[in-house]
């Protein structure tokens, strides 16, 4: 894929890739937190008692998320990358995060 | 007048689901048209840098709205939704959540609806919030690069669609067991 934009200063994509894939991640992780916390393999701590443990699965997917896009931004914000693989990738991770996070889903595990 | 004629616990959820929420969505629904509306092929010039810049304060200010409807949402109203009653109290109307799982009828309003809106809303803040990042680096080049407009409007079209569902539940669940 050619640098993004057709001015005189091309800017090369990885860092759109990296935001959108840490997006995909992160929605994935919360995904599989979800159901790790619903088969009781894995419950996260609550962060604050009142609202219970939503507090600790949102936060430790935020957590994941938030590294994962500044590790990719890093290695990733100079160069091109293929975009279409990247974005593909994305689309999943987000697909599963959803799907993952939807009640009548946890009945299967 | 002796009573309030709103708690405290009612604001906190009209505004997190009108204000926060409301917001969040008329701004995607706006984001969504704009990117394809003004996505331009050429070179761009002094228009295009002035509608991109509006449109990215747009969605910079729509990921902010969603963080500040998911926040409120978890901390704020949720524990108003999931107080549990006392031993034996009659009315159940100050907790809603015990209130929707007493009756068959309305428990899927949590094992549903409920379980659903405590997790969705984050997978699309993290979403307008890529976008949102992706318009203040990138600026005229989200209008005038092709792949990336349509990346950026496949990412904010499935963030509009997850929010339009986790408000149509929260509306459902308001309307069977307001947080009052």
């Amino acid at each position: 894929m050619a640098s993004i934009g057709s001015g005189e200063e091309p800017v090369a994509n990885g860092a759109a890739m990296a935001a959108f894939l840490a997006a995909g991640i992160g929605a994935c992780a919360l995904g599989v937190i979800v159901i790790l916390n619903e088969t009781g393999l894995f419950a996260a701590p609550a962060l604050y008692a009142p609202a219970g443990g939503v507090t600790g699965r949102t936060t430790l997917a935020a957590a994941i998320w938030s590294i994962c896009w500044a590790v990719l931004h890093r290695r990733w914000r100079d160069r091109e990358i293929e975009a279409r693989r990247v974005f593909a990738l994305s689309l999943l991770g987000i697909g599963l995060g959803i799907v993952l996070t939807l009640p009548p889903v946890w009945k299967l595990f | 007048m002796d009573t309030l004629l709103f708690t405290e616990r009612s604001l906190w959820t009209m505004f997190h689901g009108m204000a926060l929420g409301g917001g969040a969505l008329m701004g995607l629904a706006i984001a969504l048209f704009s990117l394809r509306a003004m996505r331009c092929s050429g070179v761009p010039g002094a228009t295009a840098d002035s509608q991109a810049l509006h449109l990215t304060w747009l969605i910079v200010a729509t990921a902010a709205l969603l963080w500040a409807s998911v926040l409120t949402g978890t901390y704020v109203t949720f524990p108003a939704y999931r107080a549990v009653p006392p031993a034996g109290v009659a009315d159940l109307g100050p907790y809603p959540k015990a209130l929707i799982q007493s009756a068959p009828g309305t428990a899927w309003l949590h094992s549903f609806a409920m379980e659903a809106k405590e997790h969705v809303p984050w997978i699309a803040a993290m979403l307008a919030t890529a976008v949102a990042f992706v318009g203040l680096r990138y600026r005229t080049k989200l209008l005038g690069d092709r792949p990336l407009n349509d990346m950026a409007t496949v990412l904010v079209a499935i963030c509009f669609a997850l929010v339009s569902f986790v408000a149509l539940l929260g509306v459902l669940v308001n309307k069977v067991a307001p947080v009052e």
